[in-house]
């Protein structure tokens, strides 16, 4: 019997093990990637500092921590039920059954799926495959590349795929459908741009993008955006094109590529054939809570949170006892918040197990303070509206606990 | 072996000192490097497609890379829907790529044999009786 | 152009998905049951968010608070010797 089993060896569930453990309590961490460190293994990019982040690093950091308090993590294990019993919670597992007092769910994020014609073809994959091979595995995903869908997670693992020396055309958006909707959309995805144009190496794209806050400055660069596309890192990035078919029989062997109207409507006639050997999609992220789902868990629907999040309050307590999150099943933030969020929830733990842990509450209330200050210092924020978010959840838990 | 690799990395480094597996993938001999799953050791040596899809064949590899989609399954020392993009590669390990299967019940009613002789044609397509 | 797949493991399409959600005006348990859409050997891990977009679309429903296609146990392919207490 386990004081807390951990699920997801990411900066969350890391960091929730290390609390835990610094407290003594019998901790399991699972995962079932064959390495810990979770997504945050393959992230790389520079800080608006000039300082890299180096997700290998920050993961052994995290590790070494772990290591030395004796932390039992197991990787290679995948957990496909869970149920809550008289004691706690069994989490069932393709290596037994594992019984815990309490429970951290910190199983992150999925993609989400952006369908064009053409997607199932060996060559087309996730922008975070792509990430995971070309950072963890150390493997070219293919000589020449186009990227479909732009946001804040496409522009930074493009520039990734750029540093270890892979070529890529252009990134643009998916042609519309049902599906894609605002990723196929120019307006919209210029607000999204506006929000990592901060992180550009040109000064004048930052400068432009202090401007590009208000409406109808956005409007106008949608309209006259160049032919050429907008150039970060010296790769074109393409809001008023789109990609509508990958072609190929065996393999991908190009893409159809058309210019679109500033309201995303492909303009006839305008179609190319441009000659690549993998796609990467990029839609986004939206939090993995199935394991919270079988257990009965309540959720809401928060949009800026990335869809549908379990209900939890800022200590990472759900309405069910001895289940916590954290990391982005709670939404869709940067690792940093993750890793500040595990902290937190393994401290909720420890005052969960030991009740009157000497000065637990005061370092619970540092816990929350320092989540929030971490994600106002965000250099990259998924969503505009994070804090409003939230507050949705927290307010949710509140009504939930009344009710 | 290590055309696809990348040696040189200007933030992360040379990768250097790594170990060699053998692993045999439907028959072939490759080598990868200890730490690498079967995905990324196969995208090493320029392979990409890991599977058919079991009813209509046609090819799949990778999509997500960390073990979400299941489209890289492939049959491992026999046990089959093993996800390549989880599972690390050991010496001698057999893999095999996913195939097509029989699907008996897919059929529209107009494609149904009516006679027995239409039956035994149909499910002996070349002289080998069909599920 | 070809056909545009939405649910990779089953391999239903787009238009499979519209016309079966606009003849039946389905839930999205229906539609599911329906044109197997999310019923492949994921889960509907890669294809639930994209069934509930063209339901959306088709329905012009915003989403609930309850995930619209029940996860169920297990949420990850499992042999029956690992459920009858054989590990792996």
């Amino acid at each position: 019997m386990y004081d807390v089993v951990i699920i997801g060896a990411g900066p969350a569930g890391l960091s929730a093990a290390i609390a835990c453990r610094e407290s003594n309590l019998h901790v399991l961490v699972i995962d079932e990637f064959p390495k810990p460190g979770g997504r945050l293994l393959g992230q790389l990019h520079q800080e608006p500092t000039g300082e890299w982040w180096n997700g290998i690093e920050e993961t052994k950091i995290l590790m070494d921590k772990a290591t030395t308090l004796n932390t039992e993590i197991k990787c290679g294990i995948s957990a496909h039920h869970i149920e809550k019993t008289d004691h706690g919670y069994s989490v069932h597992t393709n290596e037994g059954v594992f019984e815990s007092e309490n429970l951290l769910i910190a199983t992150g994020a999925a993609e989400t799926a952006v369908p064009i014609p053409g997607w199932t073809l060996p060559g087309v994959m996730s922008i975070g495959a792509a990430q995971v091979m070309t950072n963890v595995h150390r493997v070219r995903v293919g000589n020449k590349g186009v990227v479909v869908g732009v946001n804040v997670l496409s522009a930074a693992i493009a520039r990734e795929l750029q540093l270890a020396g892979v070529e890529l055309h252009s990134m643009a958006l998916p042609a519309s459908n049902p599906v894609t909707k605002n990723h196929a959309n120019p307006r919209k995805v210029m607000e999204g741009l506006v929000r990592i144009a901060h992180l550009a190496p040109s000064a004048f794209i930052r400068f432009g993008s202090k401007f590009a806050k208000a409406e109808w400055v956005r409007n106008i660069a949608v309209s006259f955006y160049p032919k050429g596309g907008v150039k970060m890192w010296g790769m074109p990035i393409h809001i008023r094109k789109a990609i509508v078919q990958i072609n190929g029989t065996e393999k991908v062997e190009s893409v159809t590529m058309c210019d679109i109207t500033a309201d995303g409507e492909i303009v006839k006639g305008s179609e190319k054939i441009i000659e690549v050997d993998f796609v990467c999609i990029a839609g986004g992220l939206y939090p993995l809570a199935e394991l919270a789902s079988v257990i009965g868990c309540p959720f809401q629907y928060v949009e800026e949170l990335g869809g549908h999040v379990p209900v939890h309050n800022e200590q990472m307590e759900t309405p069910l006892e001895g289940l916590f999150v954290a990391g982005n099943i709670t939404g869709i933030e940067s690792a940093k918040v993750a890793r500040a969020q595990g902290t937190l929830a393994g401290l909720s733990i420890v005052k969960q197990k030991l009740r009157d842990h000497k000065d637990i509450n005061a370092k619970i209330q540092q816990a929350v303070a320092n989540v929030q200050a971490v994600r106002d210092a965000a250099s990259i924020q998924f969503h505009p509206g994070i804090d409003e978010g939230r507050k949705k959840i927290e307010s949710a838990f509140e009504e939930y606990k009344i009710s | 072996m290590t055309n696809n690799r990348i040696t040189d990395h200007p933030v992360l480094g040379k990768l250097e000192n790594q170990t060699p597996v053998k692993f045999t993938f439907d028959g072939t001999t490759y080598t990868g490097f200890e730490g690498d799953t079967i995905a990324s050791a196969l995208l090493a040596n320029g392979i990409r497609q890991l599977r058919v899809h079991e009813e209509t064949g046609a090819p799949r590899a990778i999509y997500c890379n960390i073990g979400h989609c299941f489209e890289c399954r492939v049959t491992v020392d026999d046990t089959d829907g093993v996800r390549a993009c989880m599972t690390t590669i050991r010496e001698n390990m057999k893999v095999d790529s996913g195939k097509l299967q029989a699907v008996p019940f897919k059929s529209k009613p107009e494609e149904w044999p009516r006679t027995y002789a239409e039956f035994e044609k149909s499910s002996k397509k070349d002289g080998v009786p069909h599920v | 152009m070809d056909k545009l797949i939405i649910c990779r493991c089953e391999e239903v399409s787009l238009e499979d998905i519209e016309n079966t959600a606009n003849k039946y005006s389905c839930s999205a348990r229906e539609l599911k049951l329906r044109t197997r859409a999310g019923m492949g050997y994921c889960g509907g891990r890669t294809c639930r968010p994209a069934v509930d977009a063209v339901l959306e679309e088709v329905t012009g429903e915003k989403p609930g608070n309850d995930i619209p296609l029940k996860v169920q146990p297990p949420v990850r392919p499992v042999s029956l010797s690992v459920l009858g207490g054989k590990k792996r």
